[in-house]
């Protein structure tokens, strides 16, 4: 009943967030509802909204019309009590260059929990949790990449908040640093902190987040688990069959196939797309045969999250 | 806040580049200044010549003139030379000019010349006027490059000159009043000129025409000494830095954390003047006119001038930090030319500009530094210093205004 309730409650609540850039609706309308305990994906492509969101949230952007609740409580930039219980881990990384690992994390802590005393087992922690214990004096520019990573995050979770934000925390870190990364978000969140997920990397997100909005052009296009977000897109099933003498007939008579979406062919691999279906992968070998195709490398399966995300916000470059 | 001050610190403390600029680079100024200006001073200074002084039968008729060659050479008259009438003669200098040789005929004085045993000779002609011959060799370096024999050689004319036309006034009043000649207050009156002039200090001090490149040196650094406000304000912006998000996120207040980073900024920026005041002033020797303390104060309203522009570059949206701290330098720079930094040219802008078009000046930080320290120096009153710090304090006043203007429209549009 208890975890019903905790469930149910709201830790970020946006309903009907509009924001304007000039003429730009960089929000349009936009709702969003993290649970207190969840760890919430949000994905958009670059110029989607994300960063916009967040920062209204964050209270460090104005914004035009809509709401915008945490913990139940309007966010305003004054709202230092709610402050206290977030946390945010930027995508570039925010620390002094001149201070040592362990001046960074106790200054930053410093602002939430001003008591030295009371400050100092949390910083301790908070490097015990980065894994920076045997770097706690050097300073940021003597730290690899993944390091300074961990530092940004150190910095951001210190004090223990309730709702963390990370913005991409993983961009340009090397797979164990990654790995390091995600699991220690998903310590977090066993110890009680609601996480807001951004990121580019889908399977990090497929792999962590436990609900998932993608969203562009400042709206809302689709949210749930990743599995219900896969079974909202008309891709049910993938193959690839590499092949280098297919010809226009064969590809024409695979996209006449009754399931297939799309096939596409460069010469080398034919990629194709079905809706659900339990003959797709026999329909299409079928067909191959028929017009003398030879079949190299084949494989088939369910669509993921990146496919999702490219069918609902499509495959157009953005800025 | 107490903690934000302590980061703002020792951010600043650690950051080489800040060091160098701030601390480093106005010691190694001053010391290149004192090692230039030291020298050109040195070589203005007089140094005895050694001249031969031909008593023949001339000079032995010139009454007067072995005391004046004694008091050139910075002796006491000797027993022949107060014999003479011209006894009271002075030369009005207090420093050895010359060393001397005596010789007999201006024959042997030529010769001891072309031996270079002496530089020139003294002797006096048939009508009892001195007469100075230079050495070819002293005459060349006269017109060139030897400051130090320049200004002697000019000293020996002035005093040779003054001489002869005292000498000559004596013989035409002797021509005229016959009977004076018997008057021992008319001869003690000859030559003196004690009481026709009187030495007047207009300024605190004698006036140091070096110490002006000191004061814009001064002038420089605590324009160079904005960087530090700069990079508290770019920091703590959201808009600026991502520093600045993180900690606008925080729940400690954003006029708290500017508020903190300025007074971080202050202390270091009056620091490091007062390093390179104290190095100026004890390093390299140059006055405050026994006014050490106000010079601390006029650190004080200075670093904070600086600050105040600081916080006001600091502020300006959408430059990023390193663009700012160019935008620093090059305002340093270019206000340091103004207020007379790179010589002698730039001294005369300076004037011209002080003169002609005073709000200019007025208007420009780095020569209003300069002019606290040149006030404390040179002035017997301490009016124009404060009036000068009542302007800084104006200025601060207004670039405080702007800066805060600029962060209150920021709305973090570009986030």
């Amino acid at each position: 009943m208890t975890v019903q309730s905790t469930q149910a409650t709201s830790a970020v609540k946006v309903s009907r967030l509009v924001k304007h850039y000039g003429d730009m609706v960089a929000l349009d309308y936009f709702d969003l509802d993290v649970k207190t305990g969840e760890i919430f994906g949000l994905l958009g492509p670059n110029g989607s909204g994300k960063t916009t969101a967040i920062n209204c949230i964050l209270a460090l952007l104005a914004y035009d019309s809509g709401t915008i609740r945490v913990f139940g409580e309007p966010m305003t930039p004054t709202s230092y009590a709610l402050k206290r219980r977030i946390g945010i881990v930027p995508q570039n990384v925010a620390v002094f260059n001149e201070l040592t690992v362990t001046e960074n994390i106790d200054y930053f802590c410093s602002l939430y929990v001003p008591n030295k005393a009371d400050r100092v087992p949390l910083v301790e922690e908070a490097i015990e949790f980065a894994g920076l214990q045997d770097f706690r004096k050097f300073r940021p520019g003597k730290l690899s990449g993944g390091l300074l990573r961990r530092l940004n995050i150190a910095c951001g979770v210190a004090h223990k908040p309730d709702l963390i934000f990370f913005d991409e925390p993983t961009v340009a870190v090397d797979p164990q640093s990654r790995n390091a990364i995600l699991e220690g978000i998903r310590r977090l969140n066993r110890n009680g902190a609601t996480v807001i997920y951004t990121s580019h990397y889908m399977e990090e997100v497929e792999q962590i987040c436990d609900r998932i909005l993608i969203m562009d052009h400042g709206r809302h296009l689709a949210l749930g688990t990743a599995d219900e977000l896969k079974a909202m897109i008309d891709t049910g099933e993938r193959i690839t069959i590499a092949t280098l003498d297919l010809t226009d007939d064969a590809l024409a008579a695979i996209r006449a196939l009754p399931r297939v979406i799309d096939a596409t062919y460069d010469g080398r691999e034919l990629d194709v797309r079905c809706r659900r279906g339990d003959r797709n992968l026999t329909d299409v070998l079928d067909t191959a045969r028929r017009f003398g195709v030879n079949i190299g490398h084949l494989t088939s399966r369910p669509p993921t999250l990146n496919d999702v995300f490219l069918e609902l916000t499509g495959k157009a470059l953005r800025d | 806040m107490w903690t934000t001050f302590l980061v703002v610190l020792k951010m600043n403390l650690r950051s080489r580049s800040a060091l160098f600029w701030l601390i480093v680079f106005p010691i190694v100024l001053a010391t290149m200044f004192n090692g230039v200006f030291g020298q050109i001073t040195e070589g203005y200074d007089i140094k005895p010549m050694s001249m031969a002084v031909v008593k023949d039968a001339n000079w032995k008729r010139t009454a007067g003139a072995g005391a004046f060659v004694d008091a050139l050479a910075g002796k006491e008259p000797s027993s022949d030379a107060t014999t003479g009438a011209h006894e009271g003669t002075a030369t009005g200098l207090d420093q050895q000019l010359i060393d001397i040789t005596t010789v007999t005929s201006t024959a042997e004085a030529r010769r001891r010349i072309a031996d270079d045993a002496v530089q020139g000779y003294l002797n006096a002609d048939g009508s009892g006027r001195l007469r100075m011959t230079l050495s070819s060799d002293t005459a060349g370096t006269a017109t060139s490059s030897d400051g130090n024999v320049t200004v002697t050689i000019a000293a020996l004319h002035g005093a040779i000159e003054l001489y002869n036309r005292t000498d000559a006034i004596t013989r035409e009043t002797l021509e005229d009043h016959p009977t004076a000649a018997a008057s021992a207050r008319f001869w003690r009156s000859v030559g003196d000129a004690a009481g026709l002039t009187r030495e007047v200090t207009l300024t605190n001090v004698k006036p140091d025409p070096i110490a002006r490149y000191y004061y814009a040196l001064l002038g420089m650094s605590c324009l160079m000494a904005m960087s530090y406000a700069v990079a508290a304000v770019t920091f703590a912006q959201a808009n600026l830095s991502a520093l600045g998000i993180r900690r606008t996120v925080a729940p400690l207040g954003r006029v708290r954390q500017l508020l903190a980073g300025f007074l971080a900024s202050w202390l270091c920026a009056g620091t490091s003047l007062l390093i390179a005041l104290a190095y100026i002033r004890y390093g390299c020797g140059v006055l405050l006119g026994g006014r050490e303390p106000a010079a601390v104060l006029a650190v004080g309203v200075a670093s904070f001038m600086s600050c105040a522009l600081g916080t006001m570059i600091g502020a300006i949206p959408r430059l990023p930090h390193g663009v700012k701290i160019g935008l620093t330098s090059a305002i340093s720079c270019v206000l340091s030319l103004f207020s007379g930094l790179y010589g002698s040219f730039a001294m005369e802008l300076s004037d011209w500009i002080t003169r002609h078009a005073p709000v200019l000046a007025l208007v420009n930080p780095a020569q209003q530094v300069t002019n606290l320290f040149y006030d404390i120096l040179y002035y017997d009153g301490y009016r124009p210093f404060a009036a000068t710090c009542v302007n800084l304090l104006v200025m601060s006043a207004v670039f405080l205004a702007v800066g805060a203007i600029l962060l209150r429209r920021q709305r973090y549009e570009h986030l």
